[in-house]
C-alpha cells in the first residue's frame, strides 16, 4: 500500500458514489458507463494488490489473511454490486451502486490501518 | 424470478436490502472464519456464535434475493427473526455480562462493531417482508418504472 494509490482510490470511489447519488435524485438507473467508472477503481485495487504484494515480499510486515481477505473483499464487491443492481433497472441500482462505491472506500481506510498497523 | 405472482423481495427498494445484507453476510463470513481458523481457541463460544449470525446473514441475503418463491420467503421469514432475536439477546448480555463477551461478536453491543447495521437490518427486513406479503394489492415492490432509464 502507497498512499498516492490509496487516494487515488478514494477518489475514484468518491466520485462514483458521487455519480451514482446524483442518478438517484434524478431517479435514474445505472448506466454502462458508471459500470466503466467501477472497472477503473477495479483497475486501482489490482494495481494496490501488486504494490501490496511487492512490497510484502520486500519485507513488510503485514497480518497476511486480515489484509488481503480485506483487499480481495474490496475488489469483489464493486463487480458483484454492479451485476446486481444492473438487473434493476429502477433508481434502487443507482443506490445499490452508491452504497457499493462507498463501502469500497471505507474498506480502503481499513486496508490502510491493518497495513500501517504491521505485524 | 419477478415472473412469479407473489411480489419480490429482491426489488426496488429490496436490491439496496439484499446489498446491504450481503456487504454484512460478507464481513461476517470473513471476520468469523478468520477468528475460527486462526484463533478458536482463544474465545470458542464467542467465535462460533460469529459464525452462526454469519451463516444466518448468508442465508438471510440468498433468501430475500430469492423471495418470490414461498420457500424462500419463509426461509427469509425466519433468518430475519432468528438475527432480531439474536442482536437483542446478546447485545443485552453482553452489556449486562461483559465477561462472557471478552471477544467481539457481530452481535456484541448491539452492533456497534459493525455501525449499528446490525440492529438496524432485521427490522427492516421484516416490514420489508411485511410490506411484500403475498396477496397485498399493487406490490409496491415493483414502483413504476422510469421510462427515461
Amino acid at each position: 500500500m502507497v498512499l498516492p494509490l490509496l487516494f487515488l482510490a478514494l477518489l475514484l470511489c468518491a466520485l462514483l458514489a458521487g455519480w451514482a447519488a446524483w442518478f438517484v435524485v434524478r431517479d435514474r438507473a445505472v448506466i454502462l458507463r458508471q459500470l466503466f467508472g467501477a472497472a477503473a477503481v477495479e483497475a486501482v485495487l489490482v494495481v494496490q494488490a501488486v504494490v501490496a504484494g511487492v512490497l510484502q515480499v520486500q519485507g513488510h510486515a503485514v497480518d497476511g489473511p486480515l489484509f488481503w481477505g480485506y483487499l480481495l473483499t474490496a475488489a469483489l464487491l464493486l463487480p458483484l454490486a454492479a451485476v446486481w443492481a444492473f438487473a434493476e433497472r429502477t433508481k434502487w441500482s443507482s443506490v445499490v451502486l452508491c452504497v457499493a462505491a462507498l463501502t469500497v472506500a471505507f474498506l480502503e481506510w481499513r486496508l490502510w490501518i491493518i497495513w500501517e498497523a504491521g505485524l | 424470478m419477478s415472473d412469479e405472482h407473489a411480489p419480490a423481495t429482491g426489488r426496488g427498494f429490496g436490491r439496496l436490502l439484499v446489498t446491504v445484507y450481503g456487504i454484512l453476510a460478507f464481513a461476517a463470513l470473513g471476520r468469523s472464519s478468520y477468528q475460527v481458523l486462526t484463533k478458536l481457541a482463544d474465545a470458542p463460544a464467542a467465535y462460533l456464535l460469529s459464525l452462526l449470525a454469519a451463516v444466518v446473514y448468508v442465508v438471510a441475503t440468498v433468501a430475500l434475493a430469492l423471495g418470490a418463491r414461498p420457500g424462500w420467503r419463509r426461509a427469509a421469514w425466519a433468518a430475519v427473526v432468528v438475527e432480531a432475536v439474536g442482536v437483542l439477546t446478546v447485545g443485552t448480555l453482553s452489556l449486562t455480562h461483559p465477561a462472557y463477551f471478552a471477544e467481539p461478536t457481530v452481535w456484541s453491543g448491539f452492533g456497534q462493531g459493525y455501525g449499528y447495521v446490525p440492529l438496524v437490518l432485521p427490522f427492516v427486513g421484516l416490514w420489508w417482508l411485511w410490506h411484500t406479503r403475498p396477496g397485498r394489492n399493487a406490490p409496491t415492490s415493483a414502483p413504476a418504472r422510469p421510462t427515461e432509464a
